[in-house]
């Protein structure tokens, strides 16, 4: 029986990594890990880091300090090694302008160490995959619009089925039927190879990633489960209320159900006012908060618990000063 | 350098599709086509010491710093310009592979243009058949220069490949190699015509100059005298800048 090689704990793991440019720190103290056949989502303002540290990962760029491995092979010690186990795409995507795609493909899993056999089927697979086959295959790179460049960066990815995959950006102008495909194709991934991918589109990373991972000035300022990170960054839940009363019954009515509470108006249309109430996340009146208001007579036309997607954890992430950085 | 063939194959491939590859083609012809029709009709008219043949080789510098630039300028500036080098370099290609194949690349595709060049004097040759001396096509000059440029080539080609490892601008890369050759083809020459003889303190220089006299060589290759010592220069210069090059891409990762 052939032997299996055991997974490592982490199939991308960066401990205490450091970039610097000169005066400038890029990318501080930076420790995360990605666990085999999860999906990561890495993201941070612009000029956070992400693609520094997604370069360093990828062997294309040498860290200050740090030590980063990819399937528990050390970038800095064996690069070839960790890119055996990697595919990367970085932000631009730099291609080839005056290769085919189907040429540009075979080539890159030629050196990607594909199986001379097996070449021409992963090739077929891979643009099968990212729809390339029936219109780009045969199409000189430079006339590929921007949708079907990114394209062929992520097939070239996926090319060698490696264990690790680094996306910078792999949705930079696509188009919203082409970020569906993109999504599809990387939830597919799951369970099968580790991915890293950064984005500004939250939505997208918040519908793929199983967690994320989020930096700020180089810097870890949160990781986890989106469920966890809400817990752990909002401490509080909003419910909007619209109601004819005043500010002073609607606080009266809120502060009966918990004194903690706070009121915020939002301001008014045709009489009806809207309020923000802000409880402590973890208090019982959630629950009891309609039942409290209806009770103290107010007359009530909606209320409804907002939705703390990914897009408010990350602007509470990222908010945050950098002596709060500092704590633990 | 498992991945050598694979990338050499690229190389020649992309050189082939080319248009500059063509275009530096089409200039290499014409010009040595020039200077070769020059040679001969200037010993048609006045007696001279060498043949056209040897008189032609000892214009190849007029190739080497108007074409080859043009050859090398490309090879890793244009990538880097673009990022592909980047994105090759993510792949378990090593750095030492991937400046080896363009290397032999540049070289084959400079061998090339020098083996379109023969047809000329063959053809002289077979034009003046029976009137004409025998010696316009004589083979050991023919393939003795031949070899020098095949010997010299190894390190004027690593040479501007190093260039291009410099630097992003492809007109950068094509000038720091077209000064580099030109001092390294001019420097045994101008060497030897300083008065060294007379500063003792320059002495150590004249065995350095000694080596260094490239006209020499191609002189002592066409007459069909093949020493070790030129092999050993051009092969260790190559050797050199191919290192240097390998470490300035290792050093852009």
């Amino acid at each position: 029986m052939a032997d299996v090689a055991p997974l490592p704990e982490a199939a991308v793991a960066a401990e205490r990594l450091t970039k610097r440019y000169g005066s400038l720190t890029a990318v501080e103290d930076l420790s995360f890990t990605v666990a085999p056949g999860e999906v990561v989502g890495f993201l941070g303002p612009n000029g956070a880091g992400k693609s520094s540290t997604m370069r360093i990962l990828a062997g294309t760029m040498a860290g200050t300090s740090g030590r980063a491995s990819i399937w528990g092979v050390s970038v800095a010690l064996d690069p070839a090694g960790a890119k055996r186990h990697m595919a990367y795409m970085p932000e631009n995507n730099p291609l080839p302008e005056d290769l085919k795609v189907e040429e540009y493909l075979t080539l890159r899993a030629r050196l990607k160490d594909v199986p001379a056999d097996r070449v021409a089927a992963r090739v077929a697979k891979v643009m099968d995959d990212c729809d390339l086959a029936r219109r780009a295959a045969r199409q000189l790179i430079g006339q590929l619009s921007k949708g079907f460049r990114q394209r062929v960066g992520i097939a070239d990815a996926l090319l060698a089925e490696p264990k690790v995959v680094i996306l910078d950006e792999p949705t930079i102008g696509l188009d919203p039927h082409q970020i569906v495909g993109i999504r599809d194709l990387i939830r597919s991934l799951r369970g099968q190879m580790a991915v890293l991918i950064s984005s500004h589109i939250l939505h997208e990373v918040e519908q793929v990633c199983d967690k994320v991972v989020i930096i700020n000035r180089g810097r870890l300022v949160a990781q986890g489960r989106t469920e966890d990170l809400r817990r752990q960054l909002i401490p509080t839940a909003n419910f909007t209320v619209v109601t004819r009363a005043d500010l002073a019954a609607v606080t009266a009515g809120v502060l009966a159900a918990e004194p903690a509470a706070l009121v915020e108006a939002l301001g008014a249309t045709d009489g009806w006012h809207r309020y923000r109430v802000a409880l402590p996340a973890a208090s019982p009146a959630r629950e009891t908060l309609a039942g409290a208001l209806v009770a103290a007579g107010l007359p009530l036309r909606e209320i409804a618990e907002e939705r703390i997607g990914l897009e408010d954890i990350f602007l509470a992430a990222t908010r945050r000063a950098p002596a709060d950085l500092r704590r633990p | 350098m498992r991945h050598f063939r694979t990338l050499l194959a690229h190389e020649l491939r992309t050189a082939l599709l080319a248009w500059s590859t063509w275009a530096s083609a089409a200039l290499f012809l014409a010009l040595m086509g020039a200077l070769h029709w020059f040679a001969v009709l200037d010993a048609s008219q006045v007696p001279q010491e060498g043949t056209p043949l040897e008189s032609t080789f000892q214009l190849f510098w007029a190739p080497l710093l108007c074409v080859l630039p043009l050859l090398t300028m490309r090879s890793f500036a244009e990538e880097r310009r673009q990022g592909t080098l980047a994105a090759l370099l993510t792949t378990p290609a090593s750095p030492a592979a991937v400046v080896w194949a363009k290397f032999a690349a540049v070289w084959l595709t400079w061998m090339t243009f020098w083996l379109g060049f023969t047809a000329f004097p063959l053809l002289v040759a077979q034009r003046l058949a029976g009137g004409a001396d025998a010696r316009l096509g004589d083979p050991v000059t023919l393939w003795g220069g031949f070899a020098f440029i095949a010997v010299s080539g190894l390190l004027h080609v690593a040479f501007g490949i190093l260039c291009s490892c410099l630097t992003r601008s492809s007109a950068l890369a094509a000038l720091l190699t077209f000064v580099g050759l030109l001092a390294f083809t001019a420097a045994g020459g101008a060497l030897e015509k300083l008065p060294i003889e007379s500063w003792e303190w320059l002495g150590w220089l004249r065995e350095p100059a000694a080596h260094l006299r490239t006209f020499s060589h191609m002189a002592d290759f066409t007459r069909g005298v093949l020493d070790a010592r030129p092999l050993v220069l051009y092969a260790s210069g190559m050797l050199l800048c191919l290192g240097l090059a390998v470490l300035a891409v290792e050093g852009q990762e």
